[in-house]
């Protein structure tokens, strides 16, 4: 195994031309990825950190005494319980929603043929132009009347339909080939049939493409839950976590940051593990909607 | 209205359109005994550019259309609706006209918050573009290890604000935060980096240039491996060195992968809320208020919902004013 590793290397060294300067420039970016997650290795290292050794000059990324008072504290004073269900419930739901809205619209945009369906997406476009807080405040104001203040459908359904799906389940079937479906139309299959039946399975990739981006994107959302939570036992763990923050506890200096960082663990790390083990479809999804448009 | 719409939809005419007009194969209607048969067999004689209309089309588009309609669409309606209105939760909305606007312009923290939201985009579009570019790359040669280096780039993009600036907070902490730790070791003396007025804009900065780079970095690495090798290295064999082949071949081809980032890299810095929000919550002295964050202030704090639409949509326009400027800059510079 190492020897394969070994004569990899080598022969990388012959094709690659290795130069001094080439081997200077890989030090120096590696250098920079490494610093790159440093914060989180910070994060990670401080949450575990008993109080005493968190507000010091001395740098210790391998704490020198390991405790798990800081996430007991987390668990203590925050419903962080509950923040986290109400997450669970919100992304799960949100996410689904997009999936489903988005497949089917975007199989409509890309397969079928009727009148209004450029004018339809140019629409869907444009409004990628709009500012969601620009929307927020009418939003808030129609939420409120309508007394959704602190539910789950308020902080669920704003948010179901999403531009972004569409636009990769357009994308998705405009690329598939059509010869399948054309065959089960000439079999006399109806259009929700061959969706079902033809369409989505073979649309397995952007299935998960687009549940991987928005599971991470909805889990992150901040703006939203904030406003239209009051409540504490409704809002979302982004935000709930936020009071850990000094600045929303009204000052600027805190007693210690390792509670604060045991919460941004558990708040982090989630997606950080989606992204670590499905890192291909993140890279994907960027790559169709950011360039192909 | 079929035909109405047709009138515009030839101006707009998709290449796929005639590939799939030939390997169409038309299916028969099946003979349908039933009392909705005479409907049915005259909407399928509709036709549009030609080809039958596949009625199913609207009710895919329906559950998407319903939820995009409501929450997106007649949001902008009654978005504009009320900026025209002064109103504080209680009772109803009163029209008042222009005077929200009016008075956006005689708010003194108007053009303060403008203004630090201007400076920080400035701040942070060319460095995370740059930065971005750099990466990219120095990925792109896929020496060993890009992988994980590409990985380690783009992770900070994948946390919730949160998490990004509740651990800056921590790594900018004047007395024993890293950054200040680190820089101390050259001898550089402690920075307030959120506490001060001179400096608060500059931590918030750094932290989103840490949040997006790797973002930046994904889309320009797409853009790079767009650019055929043979380019490369035909302008190689012509005697072009490095540096060249990239300033002359590599950069004018990857323009429009560089407006797109610096066109979402604007968007995303005219919007910036979570990072002063969590950071700084716009102090201090209103140093660090962007326009986001006076907007929440004005609605979600002083009620005043009304004035709050009358400055989303001021920033609206702001971010669509400026995207326009800097697609022409960026064209022009192309030509």
């Amino acid at each position: 195994m190492k020897l394969g590793y070994f004569k990899r290397f080598l022969s990388f060294l012959r094709r690659k031309r290795v130069t001094p300067g080439r081997v200077l420039m890989w030090v120096i970016f590696m250098t920079l990825a490494a610093t790159w997650v440093l914060p989180f290795m910070w994060m990670v290292s401080t949450s575990f950190k008993p109080s005493g050794q968190v507000m010091t000059r001395e740098v210790q990324f391998i704490p020198r005494e390991w405790t798990l008072a800081n996430y007991e504290r987390v668990f203590e004073r925050a419903m962080v319980g509950r923040w986290l269900l109400n997450s669970v419930v919100v992304t799960v739901s949100v996410t689904a929603g997009n999936v489903i809205l988005g497949a089917t619209a975007g199989y409509a945009l890309a397969r079928l043929h009727f009148p209004g369906r450029d004018v339809v997406w140019f629409i869907i476009l444009g409004s990628l132009m709009i500012p969601a807080e620009m929307i927020m405040i009418p939003r808030f104001v129609a939420l409120l009347s309508l007394g959704m203040t602190d539910t789950y459908p308020g902080l669920i359904l704003p948010s179901v339909a999403s531009v972004f799906a569409v636009y990769i389940f357009r994308q998705f079937f405009l690329e598939l080939p059509r010869d399948l479906e054309d065959a089960a139309l000439v079999d006399g299959a109806n259009r929700l049939q061959i969706f079902w039946r033809v369409g989505l399975p073979l649309a397995r990739e952007a299935i998960v493409a687009t549940s991987v981006l928005n599971f991470t994107g909805n889990w992150n959302m901040f703006v939203w839950p904030l406003l239209i939570t009051f409540d504490e036992k409704m809002k979302t763990l982004p935000v709930g976590m936020a009071t850990f923050a000094p600045a929303a506890l009204g000052r600027t200096q805190i007693e210690s940051f390792a509670p604060a960082m045991a919460a941004m663990t558990i708040l982090g790390i989630p997606t950080l593990l989606v992204f670590l083990f499905l890192q291909r479809y993140f890279m994907q999804g960027i790559t169709t909607t950011g360039l192909k448009g | 209205m079929v035909d109405e719409l047709k009138g515009h939809m030839d101006l707009l005419e998709t290449p796929e359109e005639g590939s799939q007009q030939m390997g169409q194969a038309e299916p028969q209607p099946a003979v349908r005994s039933g009392v909705s048969g005479g409907l049915n067999q005259r909407l399928r004689r509709i036709r549009w550019r030609g080809r039958r209309v596949e009625w199913a089309a609207y009710g895919f588009l329906a559950p998407f259309g319903l939820f995009f309609g409501v929450f997106t669409l007649a949001g902008i309606v009654f978005g504009l609706y009320l900026s025209f209105t002064e109103w504080g939760i209680m009772g109803s909305p009163e029209w008042v006209g222009l005077e929200n606007y009016a008075r956006a312009l005689d708010d003194s923290w108007v053009p303060l918050v403008w203004l630090n939201t201007v400076k920080y985009t400035l701040m942070v579009v060319p460095v995370s573009t740059v930065l971005g570019l750099l990466l990219a790359v120095f990925v792109n040669q896929r020496l060993p290890g890009y992988v994980a280096a590409r990985v380690c780039f783009y992770a900070p993009r994948v946390v919730a604000v949160t998490v990004v600036s509740l651990v800056w907070v921590w790594l900018l902490d004047t007395r024993f935060g890293l950054v200040n730790i680190f820089l101390s070791t050259f001898g550089i003396p402690k920075i307030p980096w959120l506490t001060t007025q001179r400096w608060v804009l500059f931590g918030v900065g750094l932290t989103s240039v840490w949040w997006i780079s790797g973002y930046n970095m994904v889309i320009l690495l797409a853009g790079l491996q767009g650019i055929p090798e043979e380019l490369r290295e035909s302008a190689t064999i012509d005697g072009a060195t490095a540096p060249q082949v990239f300033w002359h071949i590599v950069l004018p081809l990857l323009r429009p992968s560089l407006s797109l980032v610096v066109t979402l890299g604007l968007i995303m810095g005219f919007r910036v809320f979570g990072q002063v929000y969590v950071m700084t919550a716009g102090g201090p002295a209103g140093a660090s208020s962007t326009v986001i964050w006076y907007i929440f202030d004005q609605g979600f704090r002083e009620y005043r919902l009304g004035y709050a639409a009358a400055l989303s949509i001021l920033l609206f326009l702001t971010i669509f004013a400026v995207t326009l400027i800097q697609q022409r800059f960026l064209r022009e510079r192309a030509t």
